[in-house]
């Protein structure tokens, strides 16, 4: 298994099934890009563009007098990116499709190789949710390839965060909705830098770790300088500062990556955390 | 002067207060002097607004409508109300929503429509939109704009509000949208639409409480709450949407439960912009129909 990358466009729509009981396919597919993606999706179309994706595959099907289901088949490019756009809402249950996968509501979700796959029905029955699930095996099955999930999860401590919840992404606007920071772009996140976010609890309260790769050593260091500003003017030592809620944020930052505990019960909690993913790190 | 950073931490400094409002009130300075007055807010509901899922009954929803503007502004006739809002030498574009899975539908554009007509306003000089406003002929001299749209949750902006309806008056849709969509009130300010607001209609026949996936919807997340807000202030209005649909998740969900992206825009609108007000208690909420599930 590698991190399958592709250069080449494949012919999407040859992964995808034409009926599956008695829901056919309607006769033409229709494509969308990063430029045209909002007039198939509203705003969450800034989602899978932040993720880099390179194309939209929309598959309708019907059946008579039952719930349409849409297939949103999407080549994200890269198995990184594919896995870092499912991890976007991990809600729901999993039902072991493809690399990764969910349900709920009449939605199921599921990564695989480059690819991310979103299948849903415009009602939620007994009958459209085996369906769905048949139909996600059909399209799991059709992709051949699978692909690696980012590295840099692996400096995340599994004893720390629940590994299963941990999201991956790259710019300022999916910290935000995951959790929020600051409404500037303190941390110099862009398409380039890769993040990882996991949540974990110690001591019935709730922290969350910050790990982000940075594509030369320079820019973590500004980065780094530019969030300790911003957001510990007040640090009662470099990179540590006790918040409003009586709760400890903690900062460090080596080589290419920083590494950022939020909400952590102590700062002698905060400290350990970070030594735990620097000794990871150093580990790579 | 160099614009403040707001963090996590000035959120923190004012979780006692309401947190967003707080916050974003003490960092920041309005644009304009707030007004004393009380915004006034009608909501309005029905059982029977409803024949099923995005299909509401034309006669109830023209009674709901009558009811909210006549008590909005003060007037027994729904003409005499409507003749208030707009002149007969007025050009009006109804700003709709045509969102596939809960749009404003044509039986609350057509209510709306008929009473713009009703004020004096000849069918050529009205026209009904979403997506083509830039291009319409009557968008583009409009001298009045109706503000129509169904609440639902955003992906992106938290709520889909009133406020956020005039997104489609620009090109560039992407530029509000950092910072969960901070700073939709601008738009409210470009030149074919700034003072043109006459009235805002925050459709909750069955809002979108809670969104999944790209299409950002599942029938399992809406809930028939048969209701209208009506009201000229833009920002009083959603902020009212945002305090049911809150609530209604507190409900569902069992905890308290607040929306994925929170909808800073529309505090925002009121304390950076100064375009309206977001906070309770200068709104005047006056509340017609059934109290059963009211949630505010």
């Amino acid at each position: 298994m590698d991190n399958c990358s592709s250069k080449e466009k494949k012919d999407l729509g040859s992964l995808l099934p034409q009926e599956i009981q008695g829901w056919k396919a309607e006769e033409k597919d229709r494509s969308y890009d990063p430029q045209t993606i909002f007039d198939y999706i509203d705003g969450a179309g800034e989602v899978y563009r932040s993720y880099n994706f390179r194309e939209l595959l929309v598959r309708r099907f019907k059946k008579e007098g039952q719930p349409e289901i849409v297939i949103d088949f999407f080549d994200m490019a890269s198995s990184k990116d594919a896995f870092g756009v499912f991890t976007h809402d991990l809600e729901g249950e999993d039902v072991s499709i493809g690399q990764g996968s969910t349900y709920k509501g009449g939605l199921l979700s599921f990564w695989k190789g480059p690819y991310f796959v979103s299948i849903y029905a415009e009602e939620e029955t007994e009958e459209t949710k085996e369906v769905l699930l048949n139909m996600g095996e059909a399209v799991a099955s059709a992709i051949q390839e699978e692909g690696a999930k980012p590295d840099l999860i692996a400096v995340l401590p599994e004893d720390e965060v629940d590994v299963g919840m941990v999201h991956y992404f790259h710019n300022h606007m999916i910290l935000n909705y995951h959790f929020y920071v600051a409404d500037e772009n303190i941390l110099l996140l862009d398409q380039k830098t890769e993040a990882v976010l996991g949540t974990g609890i110690k001591e019935e309260n709730e922290h969350i770790l910050l790990v982000v790769r940075y594509p030369e050593t320079q820019r973590a260091a500004q980065a780094y300088k530019s969030f300790t500003e911003v957001y510990m003017p007040d640090a009662v030592e470099p990179g540590l500062v006790q918040t409003e809620d009586g709760l400890w944020t903690a900062a460090e930052t080596k080589d290419d990556l920083i590494v950022i505990i939020f909400n952590a019960g102590s700062s002698l909690l905060a400290k350990e955390m970070i030594k735990k993913v620097e000794d990871r790190m150093s580990r790579r | 002067m160099k614009k403040k950073i707001i963090t996590r931490r000035d959120f923190l400094r004012v979780a006692a207060m309401t947190p967003l409002a707080g916050a974003l009130a003490s960092g920041l300075k309005a644009r304009e002097k707030p007004s004393l007055d009380k915004a006034r807010v009608v909501l309005v509901r029905d059982k029977n607004a409803l024949i099923s899922f995005n299909n509401p009954h034309p006669e109830v929803i023209r009674k709901m409508l009558d009811e909210a503007v006549t008590t909005l502004l003060g007037e027994k006739d729904p003409v005499d109300a409507w003749r208030k809002l707009i002149k007969p030498s007025d050009i009006v574009g109804i700003k709709s929503n045509v969102w596939h899975y809960i749009p404003t539908g044509r039986v609350i554009e057509q209510a709306i429509k008929k009473r713009v007509m009703d004020a004096g306003v000849p069918d050529t000089r009205i026209d009904i939109s979403d997506r083509r406003v830039r291009r319409s002929r009557v968008f583009k001299a409009a001298t009045a704009l109706i503000n129509a749209r169904p609440a639902r949750t955003h992906h992106w902006s938290g709520l889909g509000t009133c406020l956020k309806n005039y997104v489609t008056f620009v090109s560039d849709i992407p530029y509000y949208h950092p910072d969960s969509c901070a700073d939709l009130a601008k738009i409210w300010y470009l030149p074919q639409v700034k003072g043109k607001t006459r009235l805002n209609i925050l459709i909750m026949l069955h809002p979108l409480f809670h969104g999944i996936g790209p299409h950002h919807f599942s029938r399992n997340y809406t809930w028939e709450y048969n209701g209208i807000l009506v009201g000229k202030d833009p920002v009083a209005v959603d902020a009212t949407g945002l305090r049911i649909m809150q609530a209604k998740r507190r409900e569902f969900f069992g905890r308290e439960r607040p929306l994925q992206v929170p909808a800073k825009h529309i505090f925002l609108a009121d304390t950076r912009h100064g375009l309206g007000v977001s906070d309770p208690d200068r709104i005047e909420l006056i509340k017609l129909g059934y109290k059963e599930g009211i949630f505010i």
